[in-house]
């Protein structure tokens, strides 16, 4: 008797300790996996759609040209809502880093960031053209 | 007494056994609906992910298209065109987020285009500036390559008509109506020079020829000037588009 009862209590503990396993992985994995995955998942979305609004009548790449670093800020600035920071770089086709300035906003307290990468061409006469690293994280 | 207690021991450790697969089963398989979730819920992020990269790698072959077009129609040579798809084609090689990026293109030649470029500015009353490739996007992307097929063409028309009255001698006020569009949608000019022919050589129409100009906003422009001339009156605009594109049209205008 003492033995089955002995099996018995080992089966509830096997069953208890997994089930505790099972909660703390799941719990876990919803408060760190999807919430993180959502909010830079769709920072990325934004840093992409803010880029290609620049980048549609061509001013993305005249800013570069120019090296109106001052000018890009700002309007990444403007496009980008209140509370999101940002930090770029762009370079060149041989991936040397073309700005002189640095193209950011505050500082990147948060761990969640979001990484953009865009290939962008100039529209005038004299071509080039850069690649752009955009990291963009919610501003805490 | 002591068996029957004994029989009940051995029954419940079967149900139990029971039950508790059962349980595991059931937190094994919450356990994988949950992640087939979750991935499923990503793949679709990154599928839209991937679709606005693409369009942001139409975008830069688009602005390479127009700068090469800009540069040949300014007097550049054809192959420029070809030249700067080449350069985009190794920088779209270094992306490496979405996956390896190779673009391959092809210029389009025919009886008008040659190298992918086509000037047209010896029609009567019109003139196009125009380059078309086609392209083929392949992104190499962790899960499944995916493969794009599209055609860029860049055109700037300009047409031209008018009509001159006469004044004192051989005086004539010209009146120019000049429309610019880019494909068949109106777009604003940036610059716009003027020309007319007197004794075959062209003359350039500036403020001393009382030149006005009415912009209407829409790639619409009213143009209206007095020249000395004996001969028909031949002139030609010489059109810079917002997008740096040169285009020329030449038109004989018809006293009103």
């Amino acid at each position: 008797m003492k033995n089955q009862n002995r099996g018995q209590i080992r089966i509830i503990e096997a069953f208890l300790a997994v089930l505790i396993i099972f909660s703390s992985l799941a719990i876990s994995a919803n408060l760190s996996v999807t919430q993180n995955t959502k909010a830079s998942s769709g920072l990325a979305s934004i840093g992409l759609q803010v880029l290609l609004k620049l980048d549609s009548d061509g001013s993305l790449a005249r800013y570069i040209d120019n090296e109106d670093w001052h000018t890009l800020r700002d309007s990444l600035n403007l496009v980008l809502s209140a509370g999101i920071a940002f930090d770029l770089t762009v370079y060149n086709d041989q991936m040397q880093q073309v700005n002189t300035d640095v193209v950011s906003n505050g500082d990147f307290s948060s761990q969640d960031i979001a990484f953009v990468e865009y290939a962008c061409a100039s529209q005038g006469s004299d071509f080039h053209c850069y690649i752009i690293h955009l990291y963009l994280a919610v501003a805490t | 007494m002591r068996r029957c207690k004994r029989r009940f021991g051995a029954n419940s450790s079967g149900q139990l056994l029971v039950v508790a697969a059962l349980s595991i089963a059931i937190i094994i398989s919450s356990t994988t609906i949950y992640v087939y979730e979750l991935s499923k819920e990503a793949k679709s992020r990154d599928s839209r992910s991937i679709t606005d990269f693409i369009f942001a790698l139409k975008q830069a072959t688009r602005n390479a298209m127009i700068s090469s077009l800009a540069d040949v129609s300014k007097g550049g040579e054809r192959a420029i065109l070809e030249d700067n798809l080449n350069n985009l084609s190794q920088v779209f090689m270094n992306l490496h987020q979405f996956g390896m990026c190779y673009l391959s293109f092809m210029v389009f030649n025919d009886s008008r285009y040659d190298s992918g470029i086509c000037l047209s500015w010896n029609t009567n009353n019109s003139g196009a500036s125009s380059a078309y490739t086609n392209f083929t996007l392949k992104l190499d992307h962790m899960m499944t390559d995916i493969v794009v097929d599209y055609a860029v063409n860049v055109t700037t028309t300009v047409v031209i008509s008018g009509s001159y009255t006469k004044l004192e001698g051989e005086e004539k006020l010209v009146n120019l109506t000049c429309q610019v569009s880019d494909k068949e949608e109106p777009t604003l000019a940036k610059k716009i020079t003027l020309f007319y022919e007197d004794l075959g050589s062209w003359i350039p129409i500036n403020s001393s020829n009382n030149l006005s100009v009415a912009d209407y906003g829409n790639g619409t422009y009213l143009l209206s000037f007095t020249i000395s001339t004996l001969s028909d009156v031949q002139v030609s605009a010489h059109v810079h588009d917002v997008r740096e594109i040169f285009v020329q049209a030449n038109a004989t205008c018809t006293e009103a």
